[in-house]
């Protein structure tokens, strides 16, 4: 008797009525969509920002000079076609290069890669292609051919000088590459910028070159997986905070419609119709919040990419696309996560729905004894978790290796998962306590009974800002602790008043120069060069380690930053003067395990080097590992070029750096980049380094405004039910002013217990970010600094949020007029 | 058409196993309608639940029009419920969010056989004409209680189940009710089954059993 | 000149993208013939006209199209194992030098010759091999990364050379030099008769058409010098054969490919065969020419009545049915013989493979020798 037909009209009937709670609340399911919507936009913008820089990448180390190694003159000028055809006759397969930037017609600047492609090695991407003879002939013969990015062939098609183009999805943004002869002559040069060589190849090469292995250059793929991986846990993070809201929402929905439900199962309707017609709800709403999210999500991404774009060009001298390219998979991606999210969140209701108990039609819910039961739950839920925290803390305290970056991550959910699970056992504690002391003031002791009847609906909110509370003061002391430690370390390492460059011709006439000037207090030299490791017994192990030399002066023996030392700072510099000591990078250390004390095997030119490790010193910002010898040893053992020479002002002297860059302009020609003022130096690092915690502080404003959000659309869902709940009290004389008051006054203290948890929590975050995940990811640790008025502020910002979001929902209940609250009395 | 035979139901309590029913027989014939009288807890709600299907017995068996309703899976016996009885309760029970056209065709469409015809009969029977576009909190307690009514035999069900319809009316509107009720049985040639511990109540049914300590005492009409 | 022509269209077919037509099994090549065709227009032609002059025409002819330097070696070990060695430069004009609107200029890269060599060294056992590519360039003559000069004589890539003794020497006497990965060779060469010129006082045809190239030969070279294998060096002595052709105009494109024989006879003869494979169904339309050498370097030009080349026996190489046992006739010579290869694996996987390897001679003559197949 029953038909598919009869079926389908059942669900869709169910189906109807079920949604006519949402027409009849709109509220609600705004409420709803709000939080899908900033959860899945703040997640999905994020994602949006790692896909686009991500590809980037990729193109990047897909190019030749992740995958080729260099040769180039040690004093960094440009090489001659000669000397590149004399390493050719000597039988040595490396192959020219011309790099430069030029400006085209609209003012887009472009890296131009001139290459010869019949002697570049292997299968990078600039040698592909060229297999096909075809190919290769249009490539060598005029009009050429030139090979572009995507992103800029629309705005080269139009530059005459250009050959012909073809666009290569393969190229990291702003590339052209074309042949060698058309490069030289876009460029203006007659020169070589360098060769490149497969990196298994072997050289003999002759002393004014030197090679540079792809290597050593920074990959910025690795480099900048874990600037993402930071990016990603925001973004998990809001999504989380976000789910808060939709788990709140879907929980009052289904709270609200039990009634609805259990009279529809007794109308005949089957549990399974229910659960269906539930699912499907979900869906429709998931969809509808994901589209909007995504959508949203990208112009949050849009507006933020270029600031991330910046701050990783800068940073690790990456090309990042400024505008957006996403692969089909990120929207199908952002569609499941937040599909996803929402069935997390309302998996609970579904199940809710199958069991529930039609005969309780009615019944009041013994909520005090369920909130007992859920909250006891909680709290050993929290606890197992903390306690794992605890254990990976222990664990990775000490000397986390790169690996366990993926084990940071989890003690940090571990962490903040537990916390907030926490919080609403601690709150009902507290306020349990709190109402025993308070007999004797009635007002306030129903004031926090009350509370802790609100508990069960506000525990998500308040969880949510917790959380956001937490981050935001964890990642404010980390990004503050950072800011203290980089810029004083800048200071330390940018001693010299300006740095000059000169040519390896002039290096030795610009040193006696300098010398006879008064104002110069004194010349730090420093030297660069690249030396093999060896193993105790000689044998050659993984890649070169590059190796700078400075001017150990008394001015660099005080300012110099040591963390660790075998003997003492005095020792450390006496060792590396004489020549037989080596300062290492924090990198350096960690990655191989190495300490003051142990000793470092090196291939000179003129054979082996045992140099003693005295010292480690902090390299911030450097993702690979180095070491530091005097200058003069540097040059006379591993004949390196004269490089940079800094150049210390007396303190009274007269003349400035400006007159120094004047006379130096002039009686050599130094200018512009060879001859710097360091303050420019150290204003250029201070900017990207604000540019790129300006992104993780943006982030972490949006996450607390959506904890705010999560708060005020909890209350102003269960406004009318407050109204109702207060209505009473009225009657019994309590004027709406103090109702007004007290229910302020309960959500401020509510968001102080919280905020109050928040201060331990993001402390605990801003060490597992700085001893953790920071040694883990970038490899050096930060100290941990504690700014108090960083705590006061996330008090008052969580008391803030919570009055914000009162706001609303306390000015109606001042705008209903009695004869309603007389209602409400009498329906309660 | 409904037979209820040696029905028993035992619910677990900390103070030990409650018998509400224990060893019930109750026939109902087509058309007739029967009031089932008894003190508070005597077992009354839970041998309508079980009438109805929304509870199973643990001993005994509930035959409607032939059917074993106890041998139903919980589909056939939800789809038995939307299809052949109405059911109107003590607290209404009415869909908050529909409007009154809404709530009063909710379980003939439901049922899938909404017949507007009898709907707007219904309307103006029940005094409701006009009101279509309300909802639920905008009306009276009798109305409420007379659209859930409304609702009940909107799908023209066989038996109406009703579980004490005038408890929250006061006198006057408990009596329209019930004469409207009464009427509508009778226009519809569907029984009724009326849970009441009111006699004033029970008095113009056809016939009125009395529950006791889980069992039945037949009393004269 | 066997090789020469089969490497003639080999390096058109790798440079200029002509594979298609040749080579159904090389890696496909785009469309663009047609301009290519347009373009051949503008080179010079070979033809019976012709004459040859030394030592100017062991330089370059950058005029062609094609042009190549193309020595084998059969050497022996102190103990007598049998060692071959290759060694060639191509040579290939993009365009021709002149009619194009956008002028080359002076700039070295802008340059439209392409060099192209391959070295290999063929062990009693196996095969090893290496390629380098080169653009011409602007340069002053000697200089840049490959290129040849006529007098003293030099012909190089990279660190791979081929190069007189002196001024005057044209020829004579030659040093050849490659090292690669995993080999490397140091021969003196030294003539011990005079250099032959192919077909009609130099011009080869290739086809019934009447196409062909210049070609000729210095086969009578005595070897000695040093290889080197992983690092050993092995003391060699043996006989060389340096071939030298240019062209421009390209065979038919219904031939698919060649097989082509140098032959060093006991007595002091010398063979020159090959076969253009193609034009018809089977082999039916193949094209047989050759030159009987005496040990006075005399030459008797062979044709299709003259000459027969039958394959024997085939082998499976690098995936390849090729012929790897020939039946080699001259009848009007009484010469008689099987010609194989000392194993089957001498296959030049470069940019377009071909086989090419050392072959010994048994029958009427016996002897030593190398064949070349392509297009299988």
């Amino acid at each position: 008797m029953t038909t598919n037909a009869t079926h389908a009209g059942l669900l869709h009937t169910t189906w109807g009525t079920l949604s006519s709670h949402y027409r009849r609340h709109p509220g609600q399911l705004a409420m709803l969509l709000l939080g899908l919507w900033v959860a899945s936009a703040l997640w999905s913008g994020v994602q949006a920002i790692n896909a686009s820089a991500r590809d980037s990448y990729a193109r990047a180390e897909s190019l030749f000079s992740a995958q080729l190694d260099s040769v180039v003159r040690r004093d960094n000028q440009p090489l001659s076609l000669d000397a590149y055809l004399t390493l050719r006759r000597a039988g040595m397969p490396v192959s020219p290069l011309v790099e430069g930037e030029m400006t085209i017609d609209d003012g887009t600047h472009l890296r131009v890669i001139g290459i010869d492609p019949l002697t570049l090695p292997g299968e990078s991407s600039l040698a592909r292609q060229q297999s096909d003879a075809a190919a290769l002939r249009d490539w060598i013969l005029p009009p050429h051919r030139a090979r572009i990015a995507p992103e800029q062939v629309e705005a080269a098609r139009d530059d005459s000088r250009l050959p012909p183009l073809e666009t290569d999805p393969s190229l990291p943004p702003g590339t052209l590459i074309t042949d060698i002869g058309v490069a030289q002559q876009l460029l203006g040069v007659d020169t070589l910028s360098r060769l490149v060589v497969a990196p298994g190849q072997s050289l003999d090469l002759p002393p004014s070159l030197v090679r540079q292995s792809a290597a050593a250059l920074a990959s910025p793929g690795q480099l900048t997986d874990s600037f993402h991986l930071n990016l990603t846990a925001m973004g998990l993070l809001a999504l989380i905070v976000g789910l808060f809201i939709v788990h709140a929402a879907l929980g009052l929905a289904l709270e609200q419609r039990l009634g609805m439900l259990r009279t529809l199962r007794a109308l005949g309707v089957p549990g399974r119709t229910l659960v269906i017609a539930l699912a499907l709800e979900l869906l429709a709403i998931g969809l509808l919040g994901a589209v909007l999210g995504i959508v949203s999500g990208v112009g949050l991404a849009r507006l933020l990419l270029p600031d991330v774009a910046a701050s990783l060009d800068a940073l690790y001298d990456t090309d990042v696309a400024s505008h957006l390219a996403l692969p089909w998979y990120y929207w199908l991606g952002g569609l499941a996560v937040t599909l996803g999210g929402l069935f997390s969140a309302g998996l609970g209701m579904l199940w809710r729905a199958a069991r529930l108990d039609i005969l309780a039609l009615g019944k009041a819910q013994a909520w005090r004894a369920r909130l007992h039961r859920q909250l006891r739950l909680q709290a050993l839920a929290g606890a197992v978790l903390l306690a794992v925290a605890a254990w990976l803390g222990w664990r990775l305290g000490n000397r986390p290796n790169p690996q366990e970056l993926a084990l940071g991550f989890a003690m940090v959910a571990a962490l903040l998962l537990g916390a907030s699970l926490w919080l609403p056992p601690l709150l009902a504690g507290g306020l349990g306590q709190l109402s025993r002391q308070l007999r004797s003031r009635p007002r306030l002791q129903w004031a926090l009974a009350d509370l802790q009847l609100q508990l069960p609906r506000l525990q998500l909110p308040m969880m949510a800002l917790l959380l956001a509370l937490s981050a935001n003061l964890g990642v404010g002391s980390m990004v503050g602790g950072f800011r203290l430690t980089f810029l004083d370390w800048l200071d330390q390492r940018l001693l010299a008043d300006m740095y000059v460059r000169p040519t390896e011709a002039q290096h030795a006439d610009v040193i006696a120069w300098l010398e006879n000037r008064d104002e110069v207090r004194v010349i730090l030299e420093a030297r660069h060069a690249e030396a093999p490791r060896l193993d105790a017994e000689g044998q050659a192990t993984g890649q070169p380690l590059a190796l700078f030399g400075i001017t150990p002066a008394a001015v660099m023996q005080r300012n110099w930053p040591l963390l660790e030392t075998a003997t003492g700072r005095m020792a450390a510099w006496q060792a590396l003067s004489a020549g037989n000591g080596i300062f290492i990078n924090e990198q350096l250390a960690h990655r191989d395990g190495l300490a003051p004390g142990d000793t470092l095997y090196l291939r000179g030119p003129q054979g082996p080097v045992t140099l003693a490790i005295v010292a480690v010193y902090p390299d911030y910002g450097n993702p690979s590992g180095e070491a530091v010898l005097s200058a003069s040893y540097l040059a006379e053992r591993f004949t390196a070029s004269p490089g940079s020479l800094g150049v210390v002002l007396r303190p009274d002297a007269t003349r400035d750096v400006a007159d120094l860059q004047a006379a130096l302009g002039e009686r050599f020609g130094l200018s512009g980049d060879a001859a710097v003022d360091q303050r420019a130096v150290k204003r250029t690092a201070t900017e990207v380094f604000e540019r790129t915690f300006a992104i993780t502080q943006a982030l972490n404003v949006l996450t607390l405004a959506v904890a705010g959000l999560a708060l005020l659309t909890t209350l102003l869902a269960q406004a009318g039910a407050r109204r109702a709940q207060l209505a009473p009290l009225w009657a019994l004389g309590v004027s709406r002013q103090q109702l007004i008051g007290l229910q302020f006054g309960q959500l401020v203290s509510a968001a102080t217990g919280t905020a109050l948890l928040a201060i331990p929590l993001g402390l605990g975050l801003a060490w597992a970010l700085v001893a953790v995940i920071n040694v883990a990811a970038f490899g050096w640790r930060l100290p941990l600094h504690i700014f108090p008025d960083q705590i006061a502020m996330t008090l008052l910002l969580a008391m803030l949020v919570a009055a914000l979001a009162a706001l609303l929902p306390t000015w109606r209940l001042w705008r209903v007029p009695p004869r309603q609250l007389l209602q409400e009395f009498s329906a309660a | 058409m409904l037979q209820l035979t040696n029905l028993t139901k035992t619910y677990p309590t900390p103070q030990g196993p409650l018998h509400v029913l224990d060893g019930v027989d109750l026939r109902l014939a087509a058309g007739e309608s029967l009031a089932l009288m008894g003190e508070s807890g005597s077992g009354k709600s839970t041998l309508l639940h079980l009438a109805a299907g929304l509870d199973t017995p643990d001993r005994g068996d509930v035959v409607f029009e032939g059917q074993s309703v106890s041998a139903l899976s919980e589909p056939r016996r939800a789809a038995l419920r939307r299809q052949r009885l109405g059911l109107v309760f003590q607290q209404f029970h009415l869909v908050p969010s529909l409007s009154v056209a809404d709530n009063l065709t909710l379980q003939a469409r439901l049922a899938g056989r909404a017949d507007t015809r009898w709907t707007q009969h219904l309307l103006a029977r029940l005094g409701l004409a006009g009101l279509n576009d309300r909802y639920p909190e905008q009306l009276s307690g009798g109305q409420q209680q007379r659209l859930a009514i409304g609702r009940a035999l909107a799908a023209k069900p066989r038996l109406l189940l009703a579980d004490e319809p005038t408890g929250n009316l006061d006198e006057a509107a408990a009596d329209q009710v019930l004469e409207l009720l009464r009427e509508l049985i009778e226009e519809s040639g569907c029984a009724l089954l009326m849970v009441t511990h009111s006699a004033r109540v029970a008095a113009p049914l056809d016939r009125c059993v009395h529950l006791q300590r889980g069992r039945l005492a037949e009393a004269g009409p | 000149m066997k090789r020469s022509t089969l490497l003639l269209l080999l390096a058109s077919v790798i440079i200029a993208g002509l594979g298609k037509a040749f080579w159904p099994t090389a890696p496909s090549t785009h469309a663009g013939y047609a301009g290519l065709g347009e373009q051949a227009s503008g080179f010079a032609q070979a033809g019976p006209g012709h004459t040859l002059a030394f030592p100017e025409d062991h330089g370059p002819h950058p005029d062609y199209r094609i042009e190549w330097w193309y020595l084998t070696a059969n050497l022996e070990s102190a103990d007598g194992r049998p060692f071959g060695v290759q060694w060639t430069l191509f040579r290939q004009a993009l365009a021709p030098e002149t009619g194009d609107n956008h002028a080359t200029g002076d700039a070295p890269w802008q340059d439209r010759q392409l060099w192209m060599a391959h070295a290999a060294v063929s062990t009693p056992e196996g095969h090893r091999f290496a390629e380098k590519f080169a653009r011409g360039m602007a340069l002053p003559a000697g200089q840049g990364q490959a290129g040849v000069t006529a007098a003293p004589f030099s012909a190089w890539i990279d660190d791979w050379s081929l190069t007189a003794e002196s001024v005057g020497s044209g020829f004579d006497r030659l040093a050849v030099r490659a090292e690669a990965d995993d080999f490397a060779y140091r021969l003196a060469l030294i003539a011990q008769g005079p250099l032959v010129r192919h077909g009609e006082g130099g011009f080869s045809q290739k086809s019934a058409d009447g196409q062909g190239s210049m070609y000729y030969s210095q086969p009578f070279y005595r070897v000695e010098g040093t290889l080197r294998l992983d690092g050993e060096p092995i003391a060699v002595t043996g006989r060389a054969w340096l071939d030298r052709e240019w062209s421009s105009q390209l065979l038919g494109a219904t031939q698919r490919g060649w097989d082509w024989f140098s032959l060093h006879l006991a007595g002091g003869a010398k063979l020159m065969a090959f076969r253009l494979r193609g034009g018809g169904e089977g082999d039916e339309g193949a094209y047989l020419s050759g030159s009987w050498i005496t040990p006075q370097g005399e030459v008797t030009a062979l044709d299709e009545e003259s000459l027969r080349l039958t394959p024997v026996e085939t082998r499976d190489v690098a995936g390849r049915e090729l012929p790897t046992t020939w039946r080699v006739e001259v009848p009007a010579r009484g010469l008689a013989v099987t010609v194989s290869a000392i194993h089957a694996d001498q296959w030049m996987g470069t940019s377009f493979p071909y086989w090419e390897g050392m072959v010994t001679v048994q029958g009427s003559h016996t002897g030593e020798g190398y064949l070349e197949m392509t297009g299988y």
